[in-house]
């Protein structure tokens, strides 16, 4: 593989699996306090296989770069992740949680029917595992979504006002990655654009029937996935601080 | 005020050709969050291929002892489909009754009393009798995608295998320690 298309295609592995690790560790942080007993294991279950799909990114990206997967999540800091900020947003109420994790799924589950297809065979292969869970997860948080939006006038109304916040942040999801039309060259992924409007497509829609309205502002608040807001160092001393006590200790 | 949802059993088929079994309830708005939420709480030991959830409320159980005592009698009205399931072991702990039919009548009763005659129930070795109209039943798709999405990701997690834990003695550590 030439050397700059590899570059590449580790900036996209990485970005995709710090999505994927701290959406997981937002979702976790209900763990003991949802709303529904049942809600609680449903999450937790989501919150899992999002960590199984972290860990199948960050092995694709340590295969090209020798790298741990455990160093890659304990031991780097805030300003080294390139998830986008969406995810590292507090959890809110359950309607915002809900909606994070709605938005994202329809997001995911393109892009992996996009990626079925990819020329990379690691990626193309490891997808179809991924796939059928994201079918499940958007299956669940689509369902929320219209029980929350139809609801009463109190959910419909936290509902409507998670969309509000969330939709622009969403739109970082489509930005392109500054090296990411080396990867479009040769066949590894598809254009950012044919998944934004595939999610347009399916979110618009969904949103619409759920009784929402879609916010006119759809500008992301930022567009390199290397600026975050100071919630991610708050996640990050959460989530790494038993691992740094003891650096050399064996888990 | 009761802001609770209401409750659904919870009814799962390990494999093709194998009868649904009750494993427990979830409370849920509606059949469909049902089925979703009976998923997550019910397919964590891998084997499922099929769930089914009932309202509570439709659920027509009598016990041996209650039969013994006399049931109702049926009253006339338009015939339908009941399902028909059985307690025959009192040592199963994970399950409670499974699914052995169907019979065609007017009322539970009615089925029931139709049920007890049927000698493929078996009703010398019934603990438990429920009698389910078919039409309370929310059964979830048995196409190949819902099954992949729904069921299969469950096979790959071993973590939820109790044997995937291997167990190492307490006593093993001292008997080492001593021999020193």
């Amino acid at each position: 593989m030439d050397s700059n298309v590899q570059i590449a295609l580790e900036h996209y592995l990485l970005a995709h699996a710090d999505d994927e690790l701290i959406l997981a560790h937002r979702n976790s942080e209900w763990i003991g306090h949802a709303p529904i007993l049942e809600e609680d294991i449903a999450l937790a279950n989501i919150a899992q296989d999002e960590l199984g799909h972290a860990t199948v990114w960050y092995a694709l990206y340590g295969d090209l770069t020798d790298e741990d997967p455990d160093d890659l999540a304990f031991f780097r800091d805030a300003q080294n992740y390139r998830n986008v900020q969406m995810v590292e947003l507090p959890k809110g109420d359950w309607a915002f949680t809900m909606m994070r994790q709605y938005l994202f799924d329809a997001y995911e589950l393109t892009l992996l029917t996009q990626l079925q297809e990819s020329s990379y065979r690691p990626l193309a292969e490891a997808i179809i595992k991924l796939r059928n869970e994201e079918i499940y997860h958007y299956k669940h948080t689509s369902t929320w979504i219209k029980r929350l939006g139809l609801g009463t006038e109190e959910s419909h109304q936290r509902t409507q006002s998670a969309l509000d916040t969330l939709w622009p942040y969403a739109q970082q999801l489509f930005v392109t990655l500054p090296d990411e039309n080396l990867l479009v060259d040769v066949g590894i992924v598809s254009t950012t654009a044919v998944v934004h409007h595939k999610w347009l497509d399916i979110t618009t829609k969904h949103l619409t029937d759920s009784g929402l309205t879609i916010p006119p502002n759809n500008q992301p608040p930022v567009t390199d996935r290397l600026d975050h807001t100071e919630h991610l160092t708050t996640l990050l001393a959460d989530m790494q601080k038993v691992a740094r006590l003891d650096p050399e200790a064996v888990w | 005020m009761d802001t609770q949802w209401p409750r659904y059993e919870v009814f799962k088929q390990d494999k093709d050709g194998k009868p649904h079994e009750a494993v427990g309830s979830v409370h849920a708005p509606d059949g469909e969050m049902a089925l979703l939420n009976a998923r997550d709480v019910f397919v964590r030991r891998p084997s499922a291929v099929s769930l089914w959830v009932v309202p509570d409320s439709a659920i027509y159980s009598v016990t041996a002892e209650e039969l013994a005592a006399g049931i109702a009698l049926p009253e006339a009205g338009e015939t339908q489909s009941f399902l028909v399931f059985t307690k025959r072991s009192q040592r199963r702990s994970m399950t409670f009754v499974k699914h052995v039919g169907e019979v065609t009548a007017v009322t539970p009763q009615h089925a029931l009393q139709q049920a007890i005659a049927h000698e493929e129930f078996e009703p010398d070795k019934v603990w438990v009798w429920w009698i389910v109209p078919a039409t309370a039943v929310t059964r979830s798709d048995d196409d190949e995608a819902t099954i992949a999405s729904m069921f299969t990701p469950a096979h790959d997690k071993t973590y939820r295998q109790q044997a995937h834990y291997g167990f190492v003695s307490p006593t093993r550590k001292t008997r080492g320690k001593s021999e020193r």
